[in-house]
């Protein structure tokens, strides 16, 4: 009963978490992805963008790019518009406007791997590849955006190549920032000169970020009473699962989610999967017989990671 | 203040229509689709094989599939189980065993069409062209685009377990052979016999019939026009006639990928533009314009 009485008065007063009843409005432009994918990091490059005058920082990113699943109704409500609003939201309809990232999910299971050690969501003894298991399966305790599989299908194939859709890969981000920051500043409208597009890129660096987050990590809802010996900040880099991961683990992840891997230009390393997921896509390929560059073939031309 | 207030009283007793907030539980089944695609005769079909005891009608469908969108969350949490849901959401990653009914949709544009004279929302009079635009933006309906709510869920779950596909276009060939398929996923035994009735039972006569005796009785039809019937032409390729060019020339242009993916002929392929199954998609996303 007063479970029930403190629910209505925190609806009421607006403090319930936004999350999926945020209050979308025309002009929100979202910045989604799975966790672990580089959320992080475009959220400071698009508030560095936005207000040059102001460089972000943990302690006023929450102002700058909000993020509607940890911020209440009443906050959310709050920012002016246009809002320019972090998610992990899977699929949604109502966000008009998405930059949506994408990370080799054989590197995100890795990275989600520290941050449940620093969430205390697993002790630092459970065993990486039983954790991947769960990453597949989706099993894990922060499980609310889907699978990393249907995070990514549900944005890419419901909502890409409409207008008002960005499609960033975080190793494109890490390979060419330059470039890919440009496609971002066009995409929020930014008449970026060179000068803002060299400042925003130090001010988001990884090496920056990492400083920050030593004095700040108290201060920001993301972080604050999370383990302090695991960073949030981690090595923001591409391919390190070629060596962390075992084989069986690449496997599991690749025999779940290849085609869409295949799709996404990452290289698949497991072979009767590589083939599956050729065969697959071309079965979609229903009209054109055009390029059927798929695979493997699209791997060695341009799904490496870079780190 | 107020309002809210008072909403949040609605919760708290749970008054209010869960929709997209249900609390899914891990035996639930869902009978998916956009709306105008099949899904209340898919509904009968389904009820009137898993209870072959009790004729299904449109007075106890909603107990029978229950809908989070017309029954109140307490309702819905009191449902025995496993319960079998009626809904038309875009993807939801918490739905493990969905039924995904799938209709042409220049078919559904016109059903829609027809739908919102009934309820009002359209006059006789209004242009199809200018409310296929509209469908097409994903603005005639709270679930997205049909491109979007179809491709959220075949995107991530087509040819895995826990998810059965059904053309209305296949249930109109051979409705018999479609819910065996049914009966087979929801590991119900199914005898010819018992197949036959819940056809027989669910068969556009019927539910026409039903409707004209009990369409006051059901949430979706209660304050709507009679003149107009919520069981249509209960047909496929209606569309030829009652769609003017440009309309299904919008239509295939926004999804005839998606379209011919799912089997449907195009009029003209060479419109469609986005072409979002396509092997390369992905890569010219990834490096094309910002738009």
């Amino acid at each position: 009963m007063i479970y029930g009485i403190r629910r209505i008065l925190k609806y009421a007063l607006g403090r319930d978490i936004a999350g999926r009843t945020l209050a979308v409005r025309p002009d929100d432009t979202f910045i989604v992805s799975y966790p672990r994918s580089g959320n992080t990091w475009t959220r400071f490059l698009v508030a560095n963008l936005l207000r040059p005058q102001e460089a972000a920082t943990f302690a006023n990113i929450e102002r700058l790019v909000p993020d509607a699943e940890a911020q209440s109704s009443r906050y959310m409500r709050g920012i002016s518009s246009p809002r320019t609003i972090k998610s992990h939201s899977y699929f949604d309809p109502r966000y008009p406007r998405v930059i949506y990232i994408v990370r080799d999910p054989r590197d995100v299971a890795l990275s989600y791997y520290d941050f449940s050690r620093k969430y205390r969501h697993i002790e630092d003894s459970y065993p990486l590849e039983r954790y991947i298991g769960d990453f597949v399966t989706g099993r894990l305790i922060s499980a609310g955006w889907g699978t990393w599989g249907e995070n990514v299908a549900s944005w890419v194939f419901a909502r890409g190549a409409r207008p008002g859709f960005l499609l960033l890969r975080y190793e494109d981000m890490k390979a060419r920032p330059e470039q890919e920051l440009k496609r971002v500043a066009e995409f929020m409208g930014i008449d970026a000169s060179p000068e803002l597009l060299k400042t925003t890129l130090d001010r988001s660096s990884a090496d920056s970020m990492r400083e920050m987050e030593k004095t700040q990590a108290k201060d920001w809802v993301s972080t604050k009473d999370k383990r302090a010996d695991i960073p949030f900040i981690r090595t923001a880099s591409a391919g390190a699962w070629r060596s962390k991961l075992r084989p069986e683990s690449v496997a599991e992840i690749e025999s779940a989610w290849g085609n869409v891997m295949a799709q996404l230009g990452y290289e698949l390393v497991t072979r009767t999967v590589a083939r599956n997921a050729e065969r697959k896509v071309e079965s979609a390929e229903t009209q054109s017989a055009a390029t059927a560059v798929v695979g493997e073939s699209r791997g060695e031309q341009r799904g490496e990671p870079r780190g | 203040m107020m309002q809210r207030l008072i909403r949040g009283m609605q919760r708290a007793l749970g008054l209010h229509h869960p929709g997209r907030n249900l609390e899914v539980w891990p035996d639930d089944v869902f009978i998916l689709s956009f709306p105008k695609s099949g899904n209340t005769w898919t509904r009968f079909l389904i009820a009137n094989l898993v209870y072959p005891e009790t004729p299904v009608d449109f007075s106890n469908i909603n107990r029978l599939t229950p809908d989070p969108e017309a029954l109140s969350k307490r309702e819905m949490a009191r449902m025995p189980r496993p319960r079998i849901i009626k809904s038309h959401q875009y993807f939801d990653p918490r739905y493990k065993r969905v039924i995904y009914v799938v209709r042409d949709p220049r078919d559904v544009a016109l059903s829609q069409f027809h739908f919102h004279r009934k309820r009002g929302l359209i006059e006789d009079g209004y242009p199809p062209e200018k409310f296929v635009a509209r469908f097409v933006a994903g603005e005639t309906s709270p679930y997205g685009s049909w491109g979007e709510n179809v491709a959220s869920w075949l995107a991530t779950r087509e040819n895995r377990t826990g998810f059965l596909l059904l053309r209305y276009e296949d249930m109109l060939e051979d409705a018999a052979r479609e819910i065996k398929k049914v009966a087979s996923f929801l590991e119900i035994p199914a005898d010819a016999e018992r197949i036959a009735n819940a056809v027989r039972r669910s068969s556009a006569d019927e539910m026409r019939t039903l409707e004209k005796s009990q369409a006051h009785l059901w949430s979706s039809t209660k304050s709507t026009r009679r003149d107009v019937p919520f069981v249509r032409s209960a047909q496929a390729g209606g569309w030829k006639t009652g769609l003017p060019e440009g309309a299904v020339a919008q239509l295939e242009s926004a999804w005839g990928h998606l379209m011919t993916h799912l089997g449907y002929e195009l009029l003209s392929p060479a419109r469609t533009t986005i072409k979002n199954f396509d092997s390369g998609f992905a890569e010219t996303m990834l490096n094309g314009p910002s738009r």
